[in-house]
């Protein structure tokens, strides 16, 4: 029973890093642009395709990194192409507009490498369980917690210590005074999506290696990162993350003791986070109304 | 081309609904005349009807709901399962699932009624997948990831007379425009009085509102939950006419799918909807049976639509509610 | 008895003290101006009165009714309608339907679906009314968007006074309006004090609308009370003058 605990939890941990690592990238856009964007799930797919088709030439630890670049160069055109013709306006515009292009990434996907489902090759030396016992901490689950515990650790230097990083965050707090300051916004905004978008193909090497490709990959991780965002409170990174640490390992722990509600059990901590702080936990109450 | 000069009595606004009515009545006459056939026509209403409701919402109370399909979903999960195990009765089955999803929706909204824009929109697609997973994990009542099957339309007895919607596919499209009639005969009355004017002076500026004494939460509330009342109605008549109802009507697919029927149409009219209803479903039909690349398709009228066309192929013509 | 009564109240920001212990007391059928330079807390103390946001302390009443609590739309339903700094209308509307709303909210309709036809009557008598005291009947079929400047804040006046109140809150009306517009203003701003009786309460920035309409006036600077008395005692008072010097008003 512990050990049927311990490897839920650990599971819960793992899959909630995932939401952590779609979320803060789905956040930061939401936050700076307003923009929720419905194709990241899609990019995090991305990720892995374009992560399996550069194994073969530079190696795994290369395309862990280039892999997550390529996806987030993508990001950058398709931001610069399309979304940013939708800032300011109407935001039901960008939700359409982002809708739509995750129909068509997710059909690309399908048409350029098939509907089957394709392994990814993770070097053997990670690939390994660490101890009999504990048979599902393996290399590679140790190795995805450790990669996104420094990714979001960059992130968060990021943010605190460059001058871009900077820049985003008193953007969120006030994109009009940051613009009159003679911040280039539009750079800014495009800046910002990218990093999002890199996160979200990093999650997707992250995934592949775990669970192979397949077109619709990201799709269940989009609702999770939808609710963690919401549980933390709109407009927090921090409550981002810890938003997605809360509902993975709550859905993991319900799968010990309750299996089909699973699924579930995010929902209703959404409801109840809803009911008692409509604000989310780590959001600021506002005006009286 | 008609001219309001020969009617005089009649101003051109009533003409056009006259004629538009009556484009809808003689549907099972003239549609197979331009390759359509009745059951498309059908679906077209339907979402019609669908999009039309979502648009009570995002058009005339300018909040935006991407979670729609939830109480489009319910609707038809509710008249589904009340023919299956219930009754053999498809007016209570249609009142059951208009029921079922209005209900639920009216609960759920009150925690929403608070939010604004995009947070509105995550909640209700979050709202709304707590339904598909309820649908497609609840086998033994709703028959899971394969949908609910075993169910059948029944005919209406109305005293002696018996209207066959169950054999008779133009018999139900005309139980369908019944039901169609009364829920935007509903919805124009609603945007007409003093109440549909509370919504639309929350749309244009909410902060005046509240400053006139509108009571905005309250009124977001109950727009939301007409709103949904509404959809369901349009979901129980989409079981109705498939005699069937899987969990991919309740999935946030088919939630943007109705919104872009709406503003594809034109979310500020009042009529916009159901004819971007009735283009996109000719599309998806026509497409789908084309290529297998339809998603792409499909994306990309998304994104024209956005770029190109944001007031939808109504708004530019028409201004406001009908008075 | 006073109208309205403001004991005390204070608004902080986190560490900012936008109000400061201010009290106001305004008696029925007078009209009061607040002035200070800029940054002085009048619009936050505007905010409070109306309920756009609670004190973080004091008390506000109402004709005796405590109200601190009471949010912005129940405060306009006991009889408090305030315009804002920047115009706040329906743009895409006519000035007819603009009003119409504001009626029918007055009326308690804002859940009604079916209208007699005596009450549909009567509605519209009143908008009527309305339009016209604020001199836009040749303008009423008009999108209130379309409108010059001078003619939207009439509108949004007419809107205020459709509400049928008892105090009626104006945040600096003539703001952003040339001088043809504002001697309008002004002239609208008398005529419902003096014609029609109206208690009215308005932040201004043009001294010489002030001093030419107010009965009484209140003075604040950096979220406190600097004075408070007649035009007469307030052009007198040399700490009002010291705060104004150097300030281009």
């Amino acid at each position: 029973m512990t050990q049927l605990v311990l490897f839920n939890v650990t599971n819960g941990l793992i899959v909630g890093a995932f939401y952590v690592l779609m979320a803060l990238g789905l956040s930061l856009i939401l936050n700076l642009s307003n923009v929720i964007n419905f194709a990241h799930a899609n990019f995090l797919t991305l990720g892995g395709y374009f992560a399996y088709v550069l194994i073969p030439v530079i190696g795994f630890w290369a395309a862990l990194f280039v892999a997550p670049l390529l996806t987030a160069i993508v990001g950058i055109i398709v931001e610069r192409l399309m979304i940013r013709r939708v800032y300011g306006r109407d935001p039901v515009y960008s939700l359409l507009l982002t809708f739509g292009l995750a129909f068509i990434l997710q059909d690309m996907c399908r048409y350029v490498w098939g509907t089957q489902g394709l392994p990814l090759a993770v070097p053997a030396s990670i690939a390994q369980p660490l101890s009999a016992d504990l048979f599902f901490i393996t290399g590679y689950r140790v190795f995805m917690v450790v990669i996104v515990l420094v990714a979001v650790a960059g992130l968060f230097a990021f943010l605190r210590y460059s001058r871009a990083g900077i820049r985003i965050r008193a953007g969120i707090l006030d994109l009009e005074t940051v613009a009159a300051l003679g911040v280039n916004v539009q750079l800014l905004r495009s800046l910002n999506f990218a990093v999002g978008i890199f996160l979200a193909g990093l999650a997707g090497v992250l995934a592949a290696g775990q669970i192979g490709l397949n077109p619709n990959m990201g799709d269940s991780l989009l609702m999770p990162s939808f609710i963690a965002i919401i549980v933390g409170g709109v407009g927090s990174l921090a409550g981002t993350l810890f938003g997605g640490l809360l509902i993975g390992v709550a859905a993991a722990v319900t799968t010990v003791f309750y299996p089909t509600a699973a699924d579930a059990v995010i929902y209703v901590i959404m409801a109840l986070v809803l009911l008692a702080r409509p604000r989310g936990l780590f959001g600021e109450e506002g005006m009286m109304s | 081309m008609l001219r309001s000069a020969t009617t005089p009595v009649l101003s051109r606004q009533r003409l056009g609904l006259a004629v538009l009515w009556l484009v809808l009545i003689l549907v099972p006459f003239w549609v197979p005349f331009v390759g359509g056939y009745t059951q498309l026509a059908g679906r077209a209403l339907v979402l019609g009807l669908a999009a039309m409701a979502l648009n009570f919402l995002l058009g005339f109370t300018g909040v935006m709901s991407f979670g729609h399909a939830a109480w489009f979903g319910l609707g038809a999960y509710g008249t589904g399962l009340m023919l299956r195990y219930v009754t053999s009765s498809t007016l209570l089955a249609t009142v059951a699932g208009v029921l079922l999803g209005g209900v639920l929706g009216t609960l759920l909204g009150r925690l929403l009624v608070r939010r604004r824009g995009v947070y509105f929109a995550m909640i209700t697609i979050a709202f709304g997948q707590i339904f598909f997973y309820i649908a497609y994990r609840w086998n033994s009542l709703t028959g899971g990831d394969d949908g609910l099957r075993g169910f059948q339309r029944q005919p209406i007895g109305f005293g002696r007379f018996l209207l066959d919607i169950q054999g008779n596919d133009i018999a139900l499209y005309y139980y369908l425009l019944f039901v169609f009639a009364i829920c935007v005969g509903l919805m124009g009355l609603l945007l007409g009085s003093p109440f549909g004017r509370t919504l639309i002076a929350i749309r244009e500026n909410e902060r005046r509102a509240r400053f006139l004494g509108i009571d905005v939460e309250r009124q977001i509330w109950l727009s939301f939950s007409l709103s949904c009342f509404f959809c369901s109605a349009a979901g129980a008549l989409y079981a109705l006419l498939n005699n069937f109802a899987d969990p991919m009507t309740l999935h946030y697919t088919l939630s943007g799918e109705i919104v872009i029927m709406a503003v594809m149409g034109g979310m500020r009219s009042f009529w916009g909807p159901l004819l971007g209803a009735a283009v996109f479903v000719v599309l998806q039909d026509y497409v789908s049976s084309m290529t297998v690349n339809w998603m792409s398709f499909i994306g990309l009228l998304f994104v024209l639509v956005v770029l190109f066309a944001p007031r939808g192929l109504l708004g530019v013509l028409q201004r406001e509610t009908p008075r | 008895m006073n109208l309205l009564e403001v004991h005390h109240v204070s608004k902080n920001f986190g560490s900012l003290h936008a109000v400061q212990d201010v009290s106001l007391m305004v008696a029925p059928g007078e009209l009061r101006a607040i002035i200070g330079p800029n940054g002085a807390g009048k619009t936050t103390f505007f905010n409070l009165i109306t309920g756009f946001f609670p004190p973080s302390a004091g008390e506000i009443r109402f004709d005796g009714t405590d109200i601190t609590r009471v949010p912005a739309s129940g405060r306009v339903r006991l009889g408090m309608a305030r315009t804002f700094q920047i115009t706040e209308i329906f743009p895409e509307l006519t000035v007819r339907e603009n009003v119409r709303i504001a009626v029918e909210a007055a009326a308690g309709m804002t859940l009604g679906i079916i209208l007699r036809r005596a009450r549909q009557e009567a509605i519209a008598h009143e908008i009527s009314a309305a339009i016209a005291l604020t001199g836009l009947t040749d303008r009423a079929d008009r999108k209130v968007g379309e409108l010059a400047h001078g003619d939207q804040r009439a509108a949004e006046i007419a809107m205020a006074l459709a509400l049928r109140p008892r105090l009626l809150l104006l945040d600096e009306p003539t703001a952003g309006m040339g001088e043809q517009e504002t001697f309008e203003i002004a002239a609208l701003i008398r005529r419902l004090h003096r014609d029609s009786r109206y208690t009215i309460v308005l932040i201004e920035h043009d001294m010489r609308v002030v001093f030419h309409l107010a009965d009484r006036i209140t003075v604040l600077e950096q979220g406190c009370l600097l004075a408070e008395g007649t035009p007469a005692e307030i052009a007198a008072n040399e700490a009002v003058q010291a705060a104004y010097l150097g300030q281009a008003a």
